[in-house]
């Protein structure tokens, strides 16, 4: 049996046992390489799921849909790596409560499928080692070498380009597990921080400021990366901020659903050579 | 060249030590450079890096964020957690090509009178030698000429 | 005997344009994206892609756009309208479904007060349109009325020649007439074959969805929710939407200084609707969808008389969770009825 109909009819089993009252999967797209999220209420839905190597979206950003999780009841989903390590870091923030939550986890290596074992969030503690010794993939790493092989006036003609092509349609914002804020800063409007109009420095202070706030929390599922629609290469920034707090204070996050988060902690002998 | 350029410094300091120690130096007669305007926050802990922005939007040429030493926080930890997000933050403007030296930290205690006031006149000679951030005030430029397009 | 284009003269045609006073637009690829830019040669063009990401409205409504400087002082409040300056431009490139989108805003912008932002840049350019010879998946041109060789919204209308060499030039408008004139000595007669028309399929019956979402009791139909669920609410597809035109007004600046801005808006977000009171008319999702779908087949239509969709598929191309008009509309077709 393929993972495939092994993942059907356990969401089906879910289902009809009334363990779960919904699972979230993927379903056949509107072309053949896409997938699109499916939502199975029973068992007879569960059989349109779909799961191959397209199936690549991160899914953990339904799960904290306003008012899915407030009855108490347990969702199913399917989960990659990163999926798991961006509910970790949920879990950790206070925001997901793991006994909510049936993992149907799998991975996906050189376009091969595999299923994980377990299904609670407390089963996956030794996925998230492994992901923490995987490297950045080295196209991200040699686009950030040559970034900051450059002058900063070069950087930042490169990010101008890059941010002037932004729109301000917030799907990087949208597609993120983590950006859950029920109004975003760039919403608030009193103050007004940052500039809500879409030319460049309203954009360039809008991607700064999502970056920061992501720094520390970002599970490098490379969500926000594929929903731009105007291409802006949102890995590397993430990237960067990622192994920034793992060199600066050695946190990975999503590790555990117990981790402090890295900006709402300290240590006292946190690295300080850039203060005078 | 009309003027000279004189840079505009913003900083940021927490009340309980810089802003004392900024206190110390004037009590002192000591003098500094009159490029910078002072803003006062309760603590560094307080300083979101959205002042930051914020400052270089209306034109700052460099930002000082200043705030008690490690240990001598009013409120025991605002400057331990302002120092991881300064960390972080730094990077972050540094790999979009804000240059660091435009964005200095320091802690100054309210004893430190002297050393706010050579703080604030090698930052003002730093940034001279450096010249306006015409890269980041130009954005504000563009942003009255152009409707994209 | 038609006129020929070569792809040869192209370049002589733009410095001819140019040298009239023309900026010329085409779709260029430029840091990963395609959008239309100034030109000064044609192999800046990148004419071979299906589609550029953005569209050609957004030339002629700006994602931000300067309105008002305002200065107040003790004394007085100073204000200044800024309008777009008043430069003439060819856009060379566009595809049937942008330039037919560009006609279906203009009745919203001219309805009752005449916007000068889109009509003075609407008036001051002259839209050249190559029919396409590739299409996608996602494009359903056909499927809202139009085809691959629709000329609505067009001046002039280019048909690739089958050798590859160029273009047939044929004129719509008396605008578009009198542009190819002005370079008729870099046209050729001859006789060449057309390449053919992409065959776009009919996607969903446009009628029947219109017929659909025109009963009152669609409204309340559980189907918004169902086929809302995965809609993440972000703006994408509004945004790259040839007809999508809604906008808010911003002041960007202090009490003292700043600049009053027209900023595209989307109807996808919650804050779209939102009160001061904290009450929001369309608060969840499914509601936004379908004031989406609503606005574009029924709502726009019962005002202007023309459906609010020109068919160029970007909703669904670019949409992070592979949602979009078409999906939406064959699931309403497809209803039991």
């Amino acid at each position: 049996m393929g993972i495939q109909e092994q993942y059907r009819s356990e969401a089906a089993s879910l289902l009809s046992s009334g363990e779960v009252k919904l699972v979230i999967g993927f379903g056949a797209g509107s072309t053949a390489d896409r997938r699109r999220p499916l939502f199975a209420r029973t068992g007879e839905e569960a059989n349109r799921f779909v799961l191959d190597a397209s199936c690549i979206a991160n899914l953990s950003t339904y799960l904290l849909t306003e008012g899915l999780l407030s009855d108490g009841k347990k969702v199913g989903i399917f989960l990659k790596p990163d999926g798991i390590r961006s509910i970790n870091i949920l879990i950790a923030e206070a925001q997901l409560k793991p006994d909510q939550v049936v993992i149907l986890g799998y991975a996906i290596e050189n376009g091969q499928l595999t299923a994980l074992e377990g299904r609670s969030v407390a089963d996956f503690n030794g996925v998230n080692e492994k992901i923490r010794s995987l490297a950045l993939p080295p196209a991200v790493q040699q686009d950030i070498e040559r970034l900051e092989a450059m002058s900063p006036v070069e950087r930042f003609q490169f990010w101008q380009d890059q941010f002037s092509k932004c729109i301000k349609c917030y799907a990087c914002r949208q597609a993120c597990p983590m950006c859950y804020c029920r109004r975003c800063i760039v919403d608030v409007n009193q103050p007004q921080w940052v500039n809500t109009s879409s030319h460049t420095l309203g954009n360039f202070e809008w991607n700064i400021v999502r970056a920061f706030h992501l720094a520390g929390r970002c599970a490098a599922c490379g969500a926000c990366d594929r929903a731009c629609p105007v291409n802006i290469p949102l890995r590397l920034i993430n990237a960067r901020m990622g192994r920034e707090v793992r060199e600066a204070f050695d946190y990975f996050a999503g590790e555990s659903t117990d981790q402090k988060p890295v900006l709402a902690s300290f240590s006292k002998d946190d690295p300080e050579t850039f203060i005078l | 060249m009309s003027e000279p350029f004189e840079p505009k410094i913003v900083a940021f300091v927490c009340t309980y030590c810089t802003y004392a120690g900024a206190d110390l130096a004037g009590t002192s007669r000591l003098k500094y450079a009159t490029n910078v305007r002072i803003v006062r926050l309760p603590c560094t802990g307080r300083i979101s890096p959205l002042f930051i922005l914020k400052a270089l939007q209306k034109g700052a040429d460099a930002v000082l964020v200043s705030g008690c030493h490690p240990g001598d926080c009013h409120f025991t930890a605002g400057n331990y957690h302002a120092r991881r997000r300064w960390t972080v933050f730094r990077a972050l403007l540094s790999f979009t090509g804000i240059p660091e030296e435009r964005i200095r930290f320091s802690w100054i205690s309210a004893a430190e009178g002297a050393k706010f006031a050579e703080l604030i006149n090698s930052i003002t000679e730093d940034t001279r030698k450096l010249g306006p951030f015409t890269q980041y005030q130009e954005l504000q430029t563009i942003i009255e000429t152009q409707s994209t397009y | 005997m038609t006129r020929i284009l070569l792809k040869n003269k192209l370049d002589d045609c733009i410095v001819t344009w140019r040298n009239a006073g023309y900026s010329v637009l085409a779709p260029v690829k430029r840091n990963e994206m395609g959008s239309f830019s100034e030109v000064q040669k044609a192999s800046d063009m990148s004419l071979d892609l299906i589609l550029p990401e953005r569209t050609i409205k957004d030339r002629f409504f700006p994602q931000t756009e300067p309105m008002i400087r305002y200065k107040i002082s003790k004394q007085q409040i100073d204000t200044e309208t800024m309008t777009p300056p008043d430069t003439k431009s060819v856009c060379f490139g566009v595809r049937p479904c942008d330039a037919a989108g560009l006609e279906i805003d203009d009745p919203l912008f001219g309805w009752d007060y005449k916007d000068q932002y889109w009509f003075k840049r609407r008036n001051n350019s002259v839209i050249v349109t190559i029919t396409c010879t590739a299409s996608d998946d996602f494009c359903m041109c056909t499927s809202v009325k139009l085809s691959p060789e629709s000329t609505k919204g067009s001046d002039v209308m280019l048909r690739p020649l089958s050798n590859g060499n160029g273009w047939q030039v044929e004129t719509i408008t008396e605008r578009g007439k009198a542009l190819f004139d002005s370079v008729s000595v870099h046209l050729s007669d001859e006789k060449a074959e057309t390449a053919a028309l992409a065959q776009v399929p009919v996607r969903f019956n446009v009628e029947q969805v219109m017929e659909w979402l025109a009963n009152p009791t669609s409204f309340e139909s559980q189907f918004w929710k169902d086929i809302a669920l995965r809609c993440i609410g972000c703006g994408s597809c509004t945004f790259l939407c040839p007809t999508c035109h809604c906008f808010d007004i911003q002041d960007e600046g202090d009490t003292y200084n700043g600049i009053r801005r027209k900023n595209w808006d989307s109807c996808s977000f919650a804050n779209f609707t939102m009160h001061t009171s904290g009450h929001n008319p369309r608060n969840t999702q499914s509601t936004r969808w379908r004031q989406r779908i609503m606005h574009k087949f029924n709502y726009y239509r019962g005002k202007f008389g023309v459906n609010s969709c020109s068919g160029c598929g970007r909703c669904t191309r670019q949409c992070p969770v592979d949602m979009g008009i078409t999906e939406t509309l064959q699931a309403i077709s497809n209803l039991p009825r």
